[in-house]
């Protein structure tokens, strides 16, 4: 059992008045907090008015006729070749999401032509059906209505032959004068791009293209020139690594191909009782990222301190350089520790960092060299085509832009005046050129300056190839005709270049010479090759030492790390509110970013009391003597101290009209050293304003408690809800970290209520669901997975303020340890479909009953509003429909105003027909004043038994997904029935000693069972028992 | 005295008329006979060419006018021979082979479209036909009984409704009538008796009925019935039984399933598949309607609006341009918390169409015949088995699946399996 305590805020860890007071409250807000007679808000004659205006209104409804619904036919043209769609029923197409560092190959599932929801495509040897928040919410974007319906001229509405007759003879007029041309493009790999880039610079070749990525990783394939030969980034197999050590890498989160790798790093982090054995993972950072807090082991560091660190770690495992020592201890124990385990691990271990910087890939290089890593573990047979852009090529762009070297610009879904530290030099640019266009879907940062905006069709309206590792390749295939007038960015460069074969008469004939079939064989697969698992040449480690330049960095005060979050990202996805609104997995703030704080920090400035009213205190940081006003100060346990951390991917202002002004923008504060891109600065200064930021922060409300009153649990601080132990006691003992469970079961055999029996689920269904906290990353693709599935409403920043986001699904954060160093414990937390459900008994109208398959059901229809159920739900996992936020309410539009997602009391997205279309037509919208939750995926459980029934034969195990359980890359998730034995989640439950029920002593006989958290340390880390951190 | 002339003249004019008539029918090519109604044998095989007709010949022919084929009236008289006849239903292009001259008109005059051959049909069957054909009103009968059944029964609803008003007319009427003479009498008391002298207190109607006690009476009834009214009509919002609006097009199903005998599931493709049984596109309606260019009831003209729907232009025989969407009005029209699929119960349970949705064949104009109300859903899923033997995924149960063996239990209702539980339906 253990005896740690673990905390989710510093209000919590301090255990201030107010944190206590906010625990104890079912809302995190005052109901009426400006609704008050001397407001000006309710009193007794608006009761008055407005009763009566209901009854009138009530009155003169009843009094019309019901409106008359039409039935539209599914009208098929049959002069054309048609797929026959049964209204009613889903269909999924083969995809491929891909955003330049990220890949997936994914099915759509499309119901009456529209598609709806992306799900994992298992068959794929790559992502083997894992999907990520950004998957999840891509198809959200389709109907952003922020994108351009059309070309534009000036930014005037114009069509396609306009537009492509001026630009052609504008190009021809350019090429002919011999004026160069700028061809600026993300990363590019797609070979039907890559293909159209090759067209167009043979028409005309005074283009010069240039790629880049706003997040770039070109230091790694800089070095690997240096060390390989070749400037690739090799795949690395963590799931063959026994030993993981990253510095500055959260190649979990936000790295490159961050979801295939999550899921080959989780399946060596559960051990069974069979086969107890995990991967040990180190982590060096300056700031807690999501593959850090992941780490057995953490070592906070400066972010100028990691190339020591580097060198450091290479004379110790026997390689060349001199140790010099780092500041502080636990670094310095760190680089010993890891060092004797890698030399006891050669060729099954792994250095990664992900710090863009020559230097440092270099030593990475020659640290795995000296190790022997290369071939199993680092694989250089299979390199990315993600993230090629090169740092160089844009530095040298920007010099020559501003020296008006180019006549013409074109940037295919670029946007340099956003994402890159030349803004203003793009911006005079783009403004001067003779001719300049933008290929991006709206009017951008960049796009805005372009005399011809050409939109390109979202990666669900096109065709493409993308191939992200070499020798394989994913095919993108339209599941819906474009809803705008909008051209693939590809085509327009081979319309531009003289080629008017269309594009998916291309593609298709490029698929055929690809894979030697039909291509409709392929394009239903999805993709075609195996990428190489092992292999490759190791690493020339003298000439990286060689190359690595001599130390002189001096640095002064604060060094600033810039990193991306899981949610917007690089800022692509600004305007995707379901992204804006996934808490990011560490800070779990929504809607914006801010600048993280070490703890010693807070310590230093009397920072005591912040999140529990969620009004941080502001600061402003001064970078290279600019200074960024007001940003708020989110404390962040495991910062290395003298550091601060901003997220990148903020503060656009044409994204749309969710992802505008939200944050601040900080690529202007990069800087381009040596060519390379560097996403660190030193030298900031810190000062807190005296003024407070309304944060839309999550974790500090919604917090389970456990009952210290019950007679065997003294203060043992959450020691039921989140449970973890160590391998070496796992190895032991299978009941590690859940020893108490027998004695739970033992003493708790009653109910709290007398007389209170437990339903009868000895025939049919009983549903189960497990999650394995070891498996869990806490990336978040279930919780967007949840909201696409069942019609969640996104909130907007003012509502998740005041604690009234609606997810059914959230990812509970719990730290526990020493403050400046913590241990991180991810928690998906959703209805634990209790069978003795304190919600049910207190529902006045039995809104909220249980089924005879053991779910907790919610009528919303029934539902009355009393939030009694709750008030009484120790999970904390109800929701309440505040306001009408999809439009459901009889009476139409009640939220009229303004409705930025912002600073207003509520938005309207969902008010949108076309926004429309992404809703499940299997769940309905709940309307205002009901309670809603977790529902497991109900409408997936009926269709599974239906499926079962018309074919009849029993239901099979894992034949129901919930809609987490196929997001989740890991397999943390496990959904089933505990009727049949058989079944993974009864085995589970019946066997593992890990597993263990949330809260169990209360005897909620909860349905969903979670295992026990097993960290690969080598001794219980010492204890941190504080009630009051004086410090 | 009588003589017997004028009874032989009579006699001798009935045989010459008999004989004539004879000879009349012996010049006949096809012998049909006619059939009187009291002639029980006779309309039984009227009966089965009926069926016969209806089940082979409708789709392209009909009896008094042209559709694909040509109109079958007086087809008897067109051919020479009754062998020849049957010979051509039964294979018309061997008879068009054998270079008989009559099938080789009759195929050209129809734009040499081969008649779809029925080697079937034995030559008592084709006449059978025959005999329906040319005398259809004996057959018909039955359904015109049940059309004037059905009539009725429309008919007794509104009589129903009309009877009630009238009831409530005349007890208003009778009530009012019964106030003054009561007034009457009363004031004619009242004068007798100042006549006789006596002193009489002088009390109103008014005063009599509307005093306090009374008028508390009245309200409380008053309120009682407004509240009830109220109730109901609560209950009742949203609800339309009986819903049948105009359609934009007059499509009949009592023509097409009650006459045509064309299945639900032809056009209703989606009902075994999907949740929504489906409307069908003018595809499917294309399937028979590019032939079949003309109905019995408004001719062309509702036919000539589904061709303006599809995008066919019947004098070309091709479709013109994009079909566009029919705005039928919906009727049965579901809340949207409600999650109702359609193949669980006609698949899964085996539930008749017409269980929900009434008679349809008989529908001139759809309208909806269930409630559709909760209490009528929940009523269903009390009442009606589980195929529990039949269909393997209630193995689950095992536990019913042991009692039903054994005997203890007699049957498992919907019910029993959860098919009343909030979220069977409400998700």
């Amino acid at each position: 059992m253990s005896n740690k305590k673990y905390w989710t805020s510093l209000d919590e860890l301090n255990e201030t008045p107010q944190y206590k007071e906010q625990a104890a409250k079912e809302f995190n807000f005052e109901i009426n907090e400006n609704d008050t007679e001397e407001n000006g808000g309710t009193n007794r004659r608006d009761f008055l008015k407005a009763m009566g205006f209901s009854v009138s209104v009530a009155a003169l409804a009843s009094a019309c006729k019901i409106p008359t619904h039409k039935a539209i036919p599914y009208t098929i043209d049959l002069r054309k070749a048609v797929p026959e769609v049964t209204p009613g029923l889903a269909v999924y197409f083969a995809s491929t999401f891909y955003d330049g560092s990220e890949f997936a190959n994914i099915l759509v599932k499309t119901r009456e032509g529209r598609p709806i929801k992306i799900e994992g495509n298992t068959e794929s040897p790559f992502t083997l059906g894992g999907t990520s928040a950004k998957a999840q919410a891509s198809v959200l974007s389709l109907y952003d209505v922020s994108r351009l319906p059309n070309p534009t001229i000036k930014n005037k509405k114009s069509d396609w032959k306009t537009v492509d007759a001026e630009i052609i003879s504008k190009l021809d007029t350019i090429a002919k004068s011999g004026g160069k041309i700028a061809l600026v493009t993300g990363t590019v790999a797609s070979t039907i791009t890559k293909n159209a880039i090759e067209k167009f610079v043979a028409k005309y070749p005074t283009t010069t293209v240039v790629s880049y990525d706003a997040i770039s990783s070109y230091a790694t394939r800089k070095a690997n020139q240096i060390s390989l030969g070749s400037p690739v980034i090799p795949t690395i197999n963590y799931d063959k690594a026994e030993v993981i050590v990253g510095f500055n890498a959260d190649f979990l989160g936000t790295g490159i191909s961050s979801l295939e790798n999550t899921r080959k790093y989780a399946s060596n982090r559960v051990p069974t009782k069979d086969k107890p054995k995990m991967s040990r993972h180190h982590q060096f950072q300056s700031t807690m990222t999501l593959a850090g807090s992941n780490a057995d082991y953490r070592y906070p560091i400066k972010p100028s301190e990691e190339k020591q660190a580097l060198i450091n770690l290479l004379a110790t495992v026997g390689g060349s350089g001199t140790s010099k020592p780092l500041s502080g201890k636990d670094a310095n124990d760190g680089i010993a520790k890891v060092a004797k385990e890698l030399l006891a691990n050669k060729g099954k271990s792994v250095v990664v960092s992900g710090t863009n910087d020559v230097d440092i890939q270099l030593l990475v290089n020659a640290i795995n060299g000296t190790l022997g890593n290369y071939g199993e573990i680092i694989n250089t047979a299979a390199t990315y085509n993600l993230k090629s852009g090169n740092d160089e090529a844009l530095a040298t762009l920007a010099n020559d832009l501003k020296a008006g070297a180019y006549k013409g610009i074109i940037l295919l879904g670029a946007n340099p005046v956003y994402n890159t530290p030349f803004a203003d030099i793009f911006k005079n640019a783009i403004q001067k050129a003779e001719l300049s266009v933008s290929t991006a879907d709206r009017a951008d940062e960049s796009a805005q300056y372009c005399q011809y905006i050409t939109p390109d069709s979202h990666y669900l309206e096109s065709w493409d190839i993308i191939s992200p590792v070499t020798g394989f390749y994913g095919f993108v295939q339209p599941t819906i005709v474009n809803l705008f007038d909008t051209r693939q960015s590809a085509s327009s460069l081979m319309t531009w270049a003289g080629d008017t074969t269309p594009i998916g008469k291309f593609v298709q004939n490029e698929i055929t010479a690809l894979t030697g079939a039909n291509y409709e064989a392929a394009v239903q697969l999805g993709f075609y090759g195996t990428p190489a698992l092992t292999g490759g040449s190791g690493a020339n480690v003298a000439a990286s030492v060689a190359a690595v330049k001599a130390d002189g960095v001096a640095t002064k005060g604060f060094e600033v790390v810039f990193y991306e979050k899981i949610g917007v990202g690089d800022g692509g996805y600004a305007n995707n509110p379901f992204l804006q609104e996934l808490p990011d997995p560490i800070s779990k703030v929504t809607w914006d970013n801010y600048v993280c704080v070490p703890f010693s920090f807070a310590k230093e400035k009397g920072i005591e009391s912040q999140p529990a009213d969620k009004k941080v205190p502001t600061a402003n940081v001064t970078i290279n003597g600019k200074t960024i006003k007001d940003l708020p100060v989110v404390v962040q346990f495991g910062q290395a101290a003298g550091t601060l951390a901003i997220a990148l991917g903020y503060g656009r202002e044409k994204a749309g009209r969710a992802g505008d002004m939200v944050g601040k923008n900080m690529y202007a504060y990069t800087k381009s050293v040596n060519g390379v891109t560097s996403y660190t600065v030193d030298g900031a200064t810190i000062e807190l304003t005296g003024n407070t930021y309304e944060l839309a922060l999550n974790q500090t409300y919604h917090t389970l408690m456990e009952d210290n009153n019950l007679p065997m649990r003294e203060k043992k601080y959450r020691g039921s809800i989140v449970k973890e132990t160590t391998l070496e006691e796992y190895k032991k003992n299978e009941h590690a970290g859940n020893e108490d469970r027998e004695k739970i079961k033992e003493e708790f055999s009653n109910s709290l209520y007398d007389g209170y029996k437990p339903h009868d689920y000895k025939q049919g269904h009983h549903w189960g669901m497990t999650v394995d906290l070891n498996a869990c990353v806490g990336c978040g693709a279930c919780v967007v997975a949840c909201s696409v599935e069942n019609n969640v409403p996104v909130v907007g920043k003012r509502q998740v303020y005041r604690s009234q986001e609606m997810h059914w699904l959230r990812i509970d954060r719990y730290y526990n340890g020493n403050p400046d160093n913590p241990d991180v414990a991810f928690q998906p937390m959703m209805c634990q479909h209790c069978n003795n459900a304190p919600c049910e008994n207190v529902c006045p109208v039995n809104a909220t009953n249980h089924s005879s398959e053991g779910l907790n059901q919610m009528a919303y229809n029934r539902c009355i509003g009393t939030r009694y159920c709750a008030n009484n739900c120790p999970y904390k996992v109800r929701r309440f429909n505040w306001l009408d936020y999809q439009g459901a309410d009889s009476f139409g539009k009640f939220n009229d105003g303004k409705r930025s997602f912002t600073d207003s009391e509520s938005q309207d997205y969902m008010f949108e027909d076309l926004t429309r279309m992404v809703l499940n037509p299997d769940v309905v919208t709940r309307s205002r004043g009901v309670i809603e939750k977790c529902s497991f995926c109900v409408q997936r459980i009926q269709e599974g038994k239906l499926t079962a029934k018309k074919e009849g034969r029993p239901l099979k195990d894992g034949e129901v997904k919930t809609a987490c359980q196929a997001a989740c890359t890991t397999g943390a998730i496990t959904f089933g029935d505990q009727n049949n034995k058989e079944s993974a989640v009864a085995k589970t439950f019946d066997t593992d000693g890990r597993n263990y029920f949330v809260l169990e002593e209360q005897h909620f006989l909860s349905a969903v069972g979670y295992q026990v958290k097993i960290r690969n340390k080598d001794e219980e880390p010492a204890r941190f028992f504080i009630n009051k951190p004086g410090v | 005295m009588y003589s017997c002339k004028p009874i032989r003249k009579i006699l001798a004019l009935i045989v010459i008329i008999l004989s004539l008539s004879l000879s009349k029918t012996s010049f006949a090519a096809v012998a049909v006979p006619d059939v009187a109604a009291t002639d029980a044998a006779g309309v039984e095989k009227v009966k089965a060419g009926m069926a016969l007709y209806k089940a082979n010949c409708t789709a392209c022919h009909a009896i008094d006018r042209k559709v694909v084929g040509p109109a079958l009236a007086g087809v008897w008289d067109r051919w020479e021979s009754e062998a020849k006849l049957v010979a051509w239903v039964q294979n018309s292009s061997k008879l068009i082979a054998s270079g008989d001259a009559y099938a080789n008109k009759v195929f050209n005059e129809n734009n040499k479209s081969v008649m779809t051959a029925f080697p079937q049909l034995s030559a008592e069957q084709v006449m059978d036909i025959l005999l329906y054909i040319k005398n259809p009103g004996v057959a018909e009968p039955a359904k015109t009984a049940a059309a004037t059944d059905g009539a009725t029964a429309t008919g007794t609803g509104d009589t129903k409704g009309t009877s009630n008003w009238y009831i409530w007319a005349l007890i208003t009427f009778l009530a009012v009538l019964a106030l003054l003479l009561w007034s009457v009498t009363s004031k004619l008391d009242k004068a007798v008796r100042e006549k006789a002298g006596e002193t009489v207190e002088d009390v109103t109607l008014d005063k009599k009925i509307f005093n306090k006690k009374t008028f508390k009476v009245l309200m409380l009834i008053g309120s009682i019935l407004l509240v009830f009214n109220i109730f109901n009509g609560a209950i009742d919002l949203g609800r339309s039984q009986g819903y049948a609006p105009d359609q934009p097009i007059k499509f009949s199903h009592a023509l097409h399933v009650g006459q045509n005998q064309i299945e639900c599931q032809y056009c209703h493709t989606g009902v075994e598949k999907s949740k929504h049984a489906s409307i069908p596109g003018t595809q499917i309606c294309m399937n028979c309607h590019k032939y079949v260019q003309q109905g019995p009831k408004y001719g062309k003209e509702e036919i000539a609006k589904i061709y303006n729907y599809a995008g066919w232009d019947p004098d070309k025989a091709k479709f013109v341009e994009a079909p566009k969407n029919i705005e039928w009005v919906k009727i049965h029209n579901l809340p949207d918390h409600v999650y109702f699929n359609h193949s669980q119960h006609v698949k899964v349970g085996g539930i008749k169409c017409q269980t929900c949705h009434g008679k349809v064949e008989e529908y001139e104009v759809m309208k909806q015949f269930a409630p559709l109300s909760m209490g009528w859903c929940i009523n269903c899923h009390r009442q009606t088995e589980v195929k529990f033997a039949e269909n393997k995924y209630y193995s689950v149960f095992q536990k019913y699946q042991e009692e039903l063996k054994k005997g203890t239990k007699a049957k498992v209702t919907v019910e029993d399996i959860g098919g009343t539980e909030c979220q069977k339906c409400h998700y």
